[in-house]
């Protein structure tokens, strides 16, 4: 009998713990917390990999000059795309200097300074994103290839 | 154009693998039969089996020789439901531990190679202990009776 | 505790069906109240699960024979390990184990995603509470409980089989189900976001260490098989086409193939039905090889007694899965529709776009000659079947060309890569396999398959050794660091993609110990004591191995030594241009319960093959084993020199070390910085960008 009792009391506490949020009301989060990237963003940090993937394949020989070039022009260009869609979203459609920002990160698509965590633009010649501090792997066209791929 | 070259290659990969398979089937194919059904095959037609053959049967308790001095075994395999449809087995190799000609517990066998004249000339034997488990609890039975 | 564990698994069924049905619920409805229920069903459910576990441990280790399971697979004198073990010994044991794995996976998954991933979650808890259903099902309906009475209690067990009595039976099964288990985690997220829409690769990337983790168990769990059959089942061999191992095979092909494709959809959110449809298909056969085991299906060496009542089960649930996550997909397929299409014959996307084709090509023949008698059956009446043979001849020109896509892939630029290019970077390699290949030939090797494979082989290993080297060199050049210092941050600095590569070196020391194989050496031989025999090495020397006598044991009424009935041990001196290199023994033994007859084997190593001997055969056992008869040891033994079979060891090590670089933490997801939700706050450094530059 001692087994039944335990055995009862074993379901009663199983039947407690699981019902429990519906009858108290406790709920757990359906939400998508804060520090998750939405489905834009996820696309943008994707295309600014991208970006460096392609000065790291040139740097280690696996592309010649003319495909590096051509492949980097379409690469900027689907980086940007992905930069100003994030950006809207984030900041809603035609809030004032929304215009000027692109026009910032464009430039800094072409330096090779843009950050792939947040998508900042950063000055010429940075090393780390002035906003989150991620390292910015994509070397500046100037530096030595061998620079290149020290960075890896 | 890109696609094009990606669709022969896919077409080649699959036209390759297939091809494969399909010969390597028709080449190495055995027929999976028990002794009733490998019987009945070699009554119809006495060439049968002479390419390869594959037979699942029960050891016959008692029939294990061995050969002198050579690497021989001899058996005799029975179906497993039929009781009276026998055939010789040689095999020249080592048979598997799990081989048993015991009266109590003869051991499930699959060979596989050639029968001709009446002898089955084994490649492989493979044993299998699969009834051992429902003939355990009639031994337990014993043990405790 | 045997009882309350019985009792658990009964409470454990109506739970995990409240948890699927209110995960679901919860997802759709919305409701956070119903998803907390279902998540707390997932740990209740782990809770009872192990308790039913422990339950059937108690009962091998209390010898309560009354219970079917235990009778059959222990005995009085049974080590305590084995009896432990003895949970995962059997059909109905193995079943309750693997459910005790998934509800721990389960439960780590829930618990890792309690504040992340919520939008997936509900539908996650759902999945794995479904699948924990179908299990409780089968072990409480299908006539598989191991909680079942025999009806009398035997004064003794059957004992364990002495051939699972060995190291490798505690970690060969538990491996390879942390590997099927495993695979659930990705499968359920991949439905998860079918429900709800959310279809780019966040799923994937959320799930990438799971499936590196099930990938990794799964091959470790292959190779141990592997290890086991070479050592214990005494043929010389280590795989053998067998049903069972064919079904362990097959989710490693898929889930490697399925590695290699969701960085495809990574990079360029291409194949993204193909994904689904790979993890869909993993997830099968990893049931499948559950099914297959169990059910008798295929006859096997492997397999235990047939239940066609599981049979049933086991396809109606793999066919809902199937038709479930078919309408699934095509409900979905605008969202599933690819961003980008495959640019050039020559880059990266193309050649893991062949090694896809390859490996479900590979899997493909696998499948269809293990299901061949069956299949044939239905369709003519006659089953038909195919072995080794078929096995061999279909798989080992698909293994050569993986091989050589391991070293083609990392040499290769993503998107496109430049014709010339490419020729300077597969120069030296190809050089390198042919100058491999001219190297064999010259000292008279001449099987082309296997000088093929070493060839390829050697590509590989130099495309690979070349990577790491620039990449080292230029780091240290640059950093001022010295080498070792600079290829350990090189390494560190990129865990998924160094890993991924050492990982490919130690698929290369595995295919090439199986191309070892063509080099085999095997005679048969009668000796005396005092007799000696000589044995060829492909390598050039030869072994003499003199018969120096047996040493013999028999049970005797008074005296009886572990489960032993009686015990012949020849014992072999192995010399080389006379200098004693080993002593080795192998035997015949006989147990006693339960009784059965088994043979160890002598194996010596060294790293460029083993030298492998087999008692196949005492002339007169009884005048060898009851008198200590000199004149009665004449023994017939095979003698094998095993080229290479030691790299497949040392490959597992290798590729696990590279698994292990990969998985380790670090490298999760990346989280979002607070400047692009619009504020300024800074935030504290991302230690690195966490996604590979690969």
């Amino acid at each position: 009998m001692v087994l039944a009792l335990g055995a009862l009391l074993l379901a009663a506490a199983v039947v407690l713990f699981v019902l429990q949020p519906l009858v108290g009301g406790q709920s757990s989060s359906l939400e998508r917390s804060d520090d998750e990237m939405s489905e834009t963003e996820a696309l943008r940090r994707v295309r600014l990999l991208a970006l460096r993937d392609v000065e790291y394949d040139f740097a280690a020989g696996k592309l010649d000059e003319t495909d590096y070039r051509s492949l980097k022009r379409e690469l900027s260009a689907e980086a940007l795309e992905a930069l100003e869609s994030s950006m809207r979203e984030a900041r809603g459609q035609g809030s004032a200097g929304l215009e000027a920002e692109i026009a910032a990160v464009r430039e800094a698509i072409g330096r090779g300074t843009v950050c792939s965590t947040c998508g900042h633009p950063n000055p010429t010649g940075s090393r780390f994103c002035s906003v989150c501090g991620s390292p910015l792997t994509a070397p500046s066209r100037e530096s030595d290839a061998a620079e290149r791929d020290a960075l890896e | 154009m890109k696609n094009g070259r990606f669709m022969v290659g896919l077409v080649g990969v699959a036209a390759i693998v297939t091809y494969l398979v399909w010969t390597g089937v028709s080449d190495t194919m055995v027929y999976y039969l028990t002794p009733q059904e490998l019987m009945a095959k070699v009554a119809d037609d006495p060439s049968f089996g002479s390419v390869g053959v594959k037979v699942s049967g029960r050891i016959v308790p008692g029939s294990h020789e061995e050969g002198q001095g050579e690497l021989l075994h001899k058996f005799l395999v029975r179906d497993i439901e039929d009781e009276t449809v026998t055939f010789p087995v040689e095999f020249r190799d080592v048979l598997p531990d799990t081989f048993n000609d015991s009266e109590g517990m003869p051991a499930d066998v699959v060979v596989e190679g050639r029968f001709e004249n009446g002898v089955f000339q084994a490649n492989t034997v493979l044993t299998k202990c699969g009834s051992r488990y429902e003939a355990a609890p009639e031994q337990l039975q014993q043990a405790s009776g | 505790m045997n009882v309350v564990g019985e009792l658990a698994l009964w409470i454990a069924l109506p739970v995990a069906i409240w948890g699927m049905v209110f995960g679901f619920l919860g997802g759709r409805e919305r409701r956070g109240d119903m998803v907390l229920s279902a998540e707390r069903s997932v740990y209740v459910v782990f809770v009872l699960i192990l308790m039913a576990a422990l339950g059937v441990i108690d009962n091998f280790l209390a010898d309560r024979f009354e219970y079917a399971y235990v009778a059959n697979y222990s005995s009085l004198d049974l080590q305590t390990y084995f009896k432990v073990a003895g949970l995962w010994a059997g059909q109905t044991g193995s079943l309750l184990f693997w459910l005790l794995l998934l509800m721990f996976f389960s439960v780590l998954c829930v618990w890792q995603n309690r504040a992340k991933n919520r939008e997936f979650m509900p539908w996650v808890v759902g999945i794995l509470q479904g699948i924990a259903t179908f299990f409780l099902v089968v072990l409480l309906f299908a006539g598989v409980n191991p909680f079942e009475k025999l009806g009398f209690t035997p004064v003794d067990g059957a004992g364990l089989n002495p051939q699972l009595q060995n190291y490798w039976m505690t970690i060969h099964p538990p491996t390879l189900y942390l590997g099927f288990t495993a695979f659930t985690i990705p499968f359920a997220f991949a439905m998860a976001a079918l429900f709800n829409g959310r279809l780019d690769t966040r799923w994937i990337d959320v799930t990438r260490k799971w499936t590196l983790l099930s990938w990794f168990f799964l091959a470790n769990g292959i190779i141990f098989g592997m290890r086991w059959a070479y050592e214990e089942l005494g043929w010389g061999g280590y795989w053998f086409w067998d049903p069972v191992e064919n079904a362990s095979l097959l989710p490693w092909l898929t889930a490697t193939a399925y590695l290699h494709s969701i960085q495809i959809q990574e990079k360029r959110g291409m194949l993204k039905v193909w994904n689904m449809g790979l993890v869909i298909l993993t997830f099968l056969l990893t049931i499948f090889a559950t099914f297959l085991t169990r059910s008798g299906l295929i006859d096997s060496v492997h397999s235990f007694a047939e239940n066609t009542k599981i049979a049933f089960i086991f396809l109606s649930f793999m066919g809902s899965v199937l038709i479930a996550g078919t309408v699934l997909i095509l409900w979905r397929l605008p969202k599933l529709q690819s961003e980008n299409q495959i640019e050039s014959f020559f880059s990266r996307e193309s050649a893991f776009l062949f090694n896809n084709l390859i490996l479900l090509a590979a899997a493909f023949a696998v499948l269809w000659g293990t299901l061949l008698p069956l299949i044939s059956e239905a369709v003519t009446g006659d089953q038909i079947s195919v072995g080794p043979p078929f096995f061999n001849r279909v798989n080992l020109p698909i293994g050569l060309v993986l091989l050589a896509l391991m070293g083609i892939g990392p040499a290769i630029a993503w998107r496109r890569a430049s014709g010339r290019n490419l020729k300077k970077n597969f120069l030296w390699p190809v050089v390198v396999g042919g100058a491999t290949v001219a190297a064999f030939l010259v000292v008279g090797a001449r099987h082309p398959m296997a000088l093929a494979t070493m060839g390829t082989s050697a590509f590989v290993m130099t495309i690979i050794v070349v990577e790491f080297w620039k990449g080292t060199s230029a780091r240290a050049r640059i950093g001022g660091e010295n080498y070792a210092t600079a290829f350990g941050q090189l390494v560190w600095r990129n865990r998924r993609r160094w890993g991924g590569y050492i990982v490919h070196v130690g698929v290369v020391l595995v295919f090439t110990a199986f191309a070892g194989k063509a080099w085999e050496v095997r005679i048969d031989q009668t000796l005396e004591p005092g007799e000696t025999a000589e044995i060829p090495s492909p390598l050039g020397h030869t072994y003499s191995v003199t018969y120096d006598g047996m040493s013999t044991y028999q049970a005797t009424p008074t005296q009886v030594q572990g489960n032993l009935a009686w015990q012949a041990q020849a014992l072999l001196s192995v010399r080389i241009d006379g200098e004693l290199v080993d002593r080795l023994t192998t035997e015949k033994r006989m147990y006693m319960a339960p009784q059965q007859a088994a043979t160890e084997v002598g194996i010596h190593s060294v790293p460029l093959e083993d030298f492998y001997v087999i008692l196949s055969d005492v002339a007169d056992l009884q005048g060898a084993v009851a008198e200590n008869d000199p004149e009665a040891q004449t023994a017939t033994f095979t003698f094998l020199v095993n080229p290479l079979v030691g790299w497949i060891w040392a490959g597992g090590f290798v590729l696990t070390l590279g698994s292990l670089i990969a998985l380790w933490p670090g490298t999760e997801v990346v989280r979002r910085s607070s400047e692009s939700q619009g504020t300024t706050r800074t935030r504290s450094a991302q230690p690195e960008p966490a996604v590979a530059a690969d």
